[in-house]
Parts: structure tokens; C-alpha cells; sequence
């Protein structure tokens, strides 16, 4: 037992209010710092070597303040709401190719069927012809803009797919190597603390660009697998994903997709399967789903309209100013290759028999407005427009929804997260005031024994 | 429930609302200035579908409204002709009624021929009728006329009309369509037939008692048609208001979905500035901190 306890008491309670000042400084400092977790101090009493007496105060260790639970929690919703944001500003982008306002497909065939409308009214006259022909051109030129601009759109998700898997090459490389340093740092018995929250920041980004699962080490390491089991970090291992052209996968604008997958030691590529998730599950689905859906569909619509018109155009009873039996209105197949080929008004055939002023041919093609094809499930050109632009603006209205819960999931687990482990100033305050007064006693302490030592000291002498 | 707020939370809550009520400003400035509240289709999905029906209907009434437009201008045409018409067979019978009393003298029926030549010539210039260089007796096409003049070399009555052999129609509504035109030989073919044989029997100088019969039967063809154009006439009329009433409620119906109500849409922007300016302030009192409080 020391001669005088108080002394080495005092000396050891300044030291433990130190740390607990600068750890309190520590929060105050990092109060901005994304992904920071509040840390404590841990204060404990020292057991008395012999006697009643305790032996003062040990600053044992610095822990976080982390519910383990919620982490787990905010990697899913990270990687839906990434998800729902890319789904939802895609879905934004193809529905503007179907403006409510304006012209659209739709608008530009009732142009066309309103001027065979006139033609039946005017069927020998030239600038009404002329006008028929270049409502015709308007009609290819919409459906080719509209299909080259959503094949566009799949080759810019291709695009931001091939540079996701960049960025999560980055992250993984990151987490691989701060596991090396938590695991270092336990094994010399230091608190990683600030590690741990740096890899916590790595995990939340490579969650945003697809779906993880993470698995905790004793030795403080994690293992990373895709949602289908694809190891992505072992240890201090990092795999690197990877993306290639894929042959069998062929793009609306006729060139090859990539995979993503995650390259094998001899160079192979193993692509991600299963529910991918994360922004990278999303941009697939879009890309190869969704995309391809709406374009065939804008395909089915191009078909039956040119066959439908062609089949007017080319009755065999049909006839031409020039007497002559009417050749196809359009060629070239599908929304992106509708084609107007004829180029010549006369050889419009408006009439079906070799009289002078016949309009029947002409009656007929604006007829076609108000049929219904079977290929097109029963609906007319029109109808099956509306149907489709009410089938994309739904399918963006959801998503937007979808990312608007996903957005508030998002907040609400933030908050809480906050809850545990953000630092509130205030309470910060309290603790400066606290370990202040704490130090300060401690300080008095010491002062009051070194009193009482002066004063047995002065008795000796 | 959150027992324990950050600052951070705060700040967080504070952001995440004034971008959320920006946002709805955004939407509701984008609604009173484009006086639309279906600007994209996922606005109301339903809606736009439906929009783009009545687009559709919209643009077929127009087209049909412009047929019955073009066709009321035709068979106002044909029923001046047939008028004309009309008088030019009164007129020949009276001619020959008059010609048909026994003491007519030859060289009397032989100048009332002439007038007789006139009527006939009168008649086959009817049914030349145009409209905009298109003939309404000839099946509305441009180009020859029908019916042969009076005075062209081998002139034959019966033969005089060379036009179209079918009518002209158009479509006034998805299921109906109607006929502007008859085929010039069926409305004057046996008028003009009659005033030829008119014409020659008074320039043979003989009793013309037998073309009366004649004459009135084709007459009969003239006023027959006079009343079918006045019947086709009132059905494009009828249909020219269903179309403009249609047209009306297809207007009505596209509004209710795509416009605005401006006063619900003014009413709810100034509500969202005023939810921001308030917010807004409420950052102010964020200012308040223990250090305010606690000497250190």
C-alpha cells in the first residue's frame, strides 16, 4: 500500500478525467462527421489491494455507441432506396417519351388518318396528297425518334452498370483494407474505433450499388457476400467485378450488353445472379426488362399500322392516278425501321376502279383509324397508344413512390441511428461540465493531500 | 420512437423538408403556369390514357366536320342545278303544250325549236355543274366534262353523259357514311333525252302531243333528286351539330382531366410558400445552445 493513497488517487482520477475530456472533445469535434459514431470514456473503479478502501479511477477503455441490429438494417435499405432512385429516374426518362402534351406517336397517326380524311374529301388533288405523304413521314420519323431514343436510354443503363462496377471495386478494395487494420489493431489492443466507422461508411456505399450480406469475424474482420452467395471480400481479400460484352445479350441499337460479374483467378467472369439489388439490380432490370418490354411494344404498334395501311395502299382493286395498282405506303420493320416509301403523291391509291374523282380507296385508309387488331389485343392504333403511355406513366408513378418510401425508410433509420449513435452538443456540454468539475476535484485532491503532507512533514521536523 | 435527437437529426429533418416542399412548390408552380395539372403521364396514368382517346376522338370529329362542311357545299350546288333544272322542264312544257294545238303552223314549231335547242344546251351545261373545277354530276372529279355539248360533231342524246359510273361518298361518322353525288346520266339522262326528242319533232315541224308524257316523266328524275339532296342536306346538317355538340363534351371531358382548377392550384402554392417560409424560420431558433447558458 502507498505511504499516501490520496495522492496517487488524485493523480490517477486527473488522468481518467483527461481521457474522458478529450474523448468528449473527440465527439464534439467529429459532430459533423459523416458516419461517426459517438464514443464514451469507460471509468472504472480500481479494487483495493487490501482493505475496504477502493484504489481510484482507471479509464479502461473508449467504446462506441452502436446498435449492431440497426447497421444491419440501414445496408438493406440502402441498397433498396439506391434501387428505387435509379428505377424511378429511368422510368422518369421514358415517360417524357410519351408526353400527355404536344406531339406524340398518337398525334402524329390522327394527322395521318385526318388527311386520308381529306384526301376522300379531294381525292385527285395534289397538295392534299402532298400533305397525306408528309403526315406519313411524321408517323415514321415519331416512331423512330421515340425507339432510338429509349434504345439510348438501355445503353446509357449499360453504360452506368459497367461504371458501378468500378466504384464497387473501389469500396471493396477499402473494406479488404481496413480489415487488415481492425484486426491489427485488436491484436495490439487498441480501440479501431475510427476504423470501424470508416468501413461502416464503405459497407453503406457498396449496399447503395448491390444488395451485400456481411458477416462479422471474432478477430474483427467481415466477410462480404453478394445476395447470392458470391464472396466479395474474404478477409483481406477483395474480389474485383468486372464487366465484358455479353454475345447472347443483344441491345436495342443492335450491339451487345455487358455482364457484371465478379472475376474468377484465371480471369473468368462469374456473373452476379440472383436478386442483385442495389442500383445495379435495378439498371439490369430496367435494361433488360422494362426497356425491351416498352420497345416491343412500340414495335407491335409500328407493325400493324404499316401492315394496315399497306394493305389499303395495295388492294389489288386499287388504283393510283397513274392508273396503276398501289405499291407499299411504308417499309422496314419495327418502331426504329418504319420507312415511308413512297415518294410520289400520285401514286397514292385513293380509288379502287379506273373512275375519275373514285374516293373509295381513300375512305378506306382513314377507316383504318377506327379498326381493331387482334395483334394489338383487340384495340385500335390509337387506343393501344394510350394504353401504353398510361402502362409507362403508372410504372413511373409507382417507382417514384417506391422512392419516396424507400427515401423516408431512409430518414427514419438515419434518425435513429442518430439516436444511438450520433453526438448531440448539448449532452456533449453536460459531459465537458461533469469531467471539468471531475477534474477539478481531482486537482483539490491533490492539493489537500499535499496539505496534509506538509502538515506531518512539518511535525517531524 | 426517437428518445434521443442529434443536431445532426435536426439538420437532417430541416433539409429533407424544405427539399420536399421545394419539390411540391416546383410541381405546383409547373401547374399554374402551364394551366395543366396532366404534365407528364405519370401525373394520372388513367388520365392520359384516356386524354390521348379523346385526342384521337377529337382529331376524327375535326376531319368529319370538315367533310360534312365540304359536303353541304356540294349538295347546295347540285340543289341550285337542280333547280335551274326544274324551271328548264317547266318551261319546255309549256313550250310543248303550246305547240301542241293542231293550227300550229310547221314554220312556227320550227323556231320554237330553237328555243327548245337553247333548254337542251342549258340543261347538259346543269349538268356540267362545278364546284372548285370538280364536276358534282360527274362523280366530283376534275378533269373532261361529263355530259358532251350540243354542239360536238355526232352529238347523240343517249350517249351524252361520259362520267363516273358510281357515286361519290363520304364518311360522316365511324359507321356511316353518305353520297354526295349521282351519277349525272340518272338525274338528267332521260331530260336530256326528252328535250332532244323535243327539239327534233318540232323541227320536223310535227305535233309534239306525245313528248308531253315524256317529258314528265323526266321531270319526275329532277324533282326526285331535288328532294334526295334535300334529304341528304338535312342529315349532314344534323350530324354537323351532333359532331359540334360532341366535340363540346369530348372538350369538356379532356379539361376536367388535364387543366388546372386555377384557384385550388394558386391557393395550394401559396400554402406551400408559406409551409417553407415557416420552416425556414424555424432554422432561427436552432440557435439556441447550452454554451448560452453554461459558463464554462
Amino acid at each position: 500500500m502507498a505511504l499516501f493513497p490520496s495522492l496517487s488517487i488524485g493523480a490517477d482520477a486527473l488522468i481518467a478525467q483527461q481521457r474522458a475530456l478529450d474523448v468528449t472533445g473527440n465527439n464534439i469535434a467529429n459532430v459533423n462527421t459523416p458516419g461517426y459514431s459517438r464514443q464514451t470514456a469507460v471509468l472504472s473503479a480500481i479494487q483495493p489491494a487490501t482493505g475496504n478502501i477502493g484504489g481510484g479511477v482507471l479509464a479502461t477503455s473508449v467504446q462506441q455507441a452502436i446498435d449492431p441490429f440497426l447497421e444491419a438494417r440501414r445496408l438493406s435499405v440502402a441498397s433498396d432506396l439506391a434501387g428505387a432512385n435509379t428505377q424511378s429516374g429511368i422510368l422518369d426518362q421514358v415517360q417524357s417519351l410519351f408526353p400527355v402534351q404536344g406531339t406524340n406517336i398518337a398525334s402524329a397517326m390522327q394527322d395521318f388518318f385526318a388527311s386520308a380524311s381529306a384526301l376522300a374529301n379531294s381525292p385527285q388533288d395534289i397538295p392534299t396528297r402532298t400533305d397525306l405523304l408528309s403526315k406519313a413521314g411524321a408517323v415514321a420519323t415519331q416512331f423512330n425518334q421515340t425507339s432510338s431514343d429509349i434504345a439510348t436510354l438501355q445503353r446509357q443503363t449499360d453504360g452506368q452498370i459497367q461504371q458501378a462496377a468500378k466504384d464497387a471495386n473501389t469500396q471493396l478494395a477499402t473494406i479488404a483494407k481496413l480489415n487488415a487494420a481492425i484486426s491489427a489493431a485488436q491484436v495490439s489492443g487498441t480501440s479501431p474505433n475510427d476504423l470501424l466507422d470508416q468501413r461502416r461508411v464503405a459497407l453503406g456505399t457498396l449496399a447503395g450499388i448491390l444488395n451485400i450480406q456481411v458477416v462479422q469475424h471474432d478477430n474483427g474482420m467481415v466477410d462480404v457476400t453478394s445476395s447470392s452467395g458470391q464472396a466479395l471480400v474474404l478477409g483481406t481479400q477483395a474480389s474485383t467485378l468486372a464487366t465484358s460484352l455479353d454475345p447472347s445479350n443483344i441491345g436495342l441499337d443492335g450491339n451487345a450488353l455487358s455482364q457484371i460479374g465478379v472475376l474468377t483467378a484465371g480471369g473468368s467472369l462469374v456473373k452476379l445472379s440472383g436478386n442483385v439489388g442495389g442500383s445495379v439490380g435495378a439498371l439490369l432490370n430496367l435494361r433488360d426488362t422494362s426497356l425491351p418490354a416498352t420497345s416491343g411494344q412500340l414495335d407491335q404498334l409500328a407493325n400493324t399500322f404499316r401492315d394496315a395501311v399497306n394493305t389499303v395502299q395495295t388492294d389489288p382493286a386499287g388504283e393510283d392516278l397513274n392508273g396503276a395498282v398501289g405499291t407499299p405506303f411504308f417499309s422496314g420493320t419495327g418502331a426504329a425501321g418504319l420507312t415511308l416509301a413512297l415518294t410520289d403523291p400520285r401514286t397514292i391509291a385513293a380509288a379502287r376502279s379506273s373512275n375519275l374523282g373514285d374516293n373509295t380507296g381513300a375512305l378506306a385508309l382513314a377507316q383504318v383509324a377506327n379498326t381493331t387488331f387482334p395483334a394489338l389485343g383487340g384495340a385500335t392504333l390509337n387506343d393501344y397508344f394510350g394504353t401504353l403511355q398510361g402502362q409507362v406513366g403508372s410504372a413511373a408513378s409507382a417507382a417514384d413512390s417506391e422512392a419516396t418510401v424507400q427515401q423516408n425508410l431512409s430518414s427514419n433509420l438515419e434518425a435513429q441511428r442518430d439516436s444511438v449513435s450520433g453526438v448531440n452538443l448539448e449532452e456533449e456540454f453536460t459531459n465537458l461540465v461533469q469531467f471539468q468539475r471531475g477534474y477539478q476535484a481531482a486537482a483539490d485532491l491533490i492539493s489537500v493531500s499535499n496539505q496534509m503532507l506538509d502538515d506531518l512533514l512539518s511535525l517531524v521536523s | 420512437m426517437i428518445t434521443r435527437v442529434t443536431q445532426a437529426t435536426i439538420f437532417r429533418q430541416l433539409q429533407s423538408n424544405i427539399t420536399d416542399l421545394q419539390r411540391q412548390i416546383l410541381d405546383a408552380q409547373n401547374e399554374v403556369s402551364s394551366q395543366k395539372k396532366l404534365n407528364q403521364p405519370s401525373d394520372d396514368p388513367a388520365g392520359a390514357a384516356l386524354v390521348n382517346n379523346l385526342n384521337g376522338e377529337t382529331s376524327q370529329l375535326n376531319a368529319y366536320q370538315s367533310g360534312v362542311t365540304f359536303g353541304t357545299a356540294v349538295l347546295g350546288s347540285e340543289d341550285g342545278a337542280l333547280s335551274q333544272a326544274t324551271n328548264i322542264m317547266t318551261r319546255a312544257k309549256e313550250i310543248a303544250t303550246e305547240q301542241a294545238n293542231g293550227t300550229t303552223s310547221a314554220a312556227n314549231r320550227q323556231s320554237a325549236s330553237e328555243e327548245v335547242a337553247q333548254l337542251e344546251q342549258e340543261m347538259l351545261s346543269l349538268g356540267n355543274t362545278t364546284i372548285a373545277g370538280r364536276y358534282v354530276f360527274g362523280g366530283l372529279a376534275s378533269g373532261s366534262a361529263p355530259f358532251a355539248s350540243l354542239t360536238d360533231p355526232g352529238f347523240n342524246a343517249s350517249t351524252a353523259y361520259s362520267g363516273p359510273s358510281q357515286p361519290f361518298s363520304i364518311q360522316i361518322a365511324t359507321n356511316q357514311t353518305i353520297r354526295l353525288t349521282t351519277p349525272g346520266d340518272q338525274v338528267f339522262g332521260s331530260s336530256i333525252v326528252a328535250l332532244d326528242n323535243l327539239r327534233q319533232t318540232l323541227a320536223a315541224g310535227n305535233d309534239p302531243t306525245a313528248n308531253i308524257d315524256q317529258l314528265n316523266t323526266a321531270a319526275q328524275d329532277i324533282s326526285n333528286e331535288l328532294s334526295s339532296v334535300g334529304a341528304r342536306a338535312n342529315t349532314l346538317s344534323d350530324r354537323g351539330s351532333q359532331i359540334t355538340s360532341r366535340l363540346t363534351d369530348v372538350q369538356q371531358q379532356s379539361s376536367s382531366v388535364e387543366d388546372a382548377d386555377m384557384a385550388q392550384s394558386i391557393s395550394l402554392l401559396v400554402q406551400l410558400e408559406n409551409a417553407l417560409q415557416a420552416t425556414l424560420a424555424s432554422g432561427q431558433t436552432l440557435n439556441t445552445s447550452i454554451l448560452d447558458l453554461v459558463q464554462l
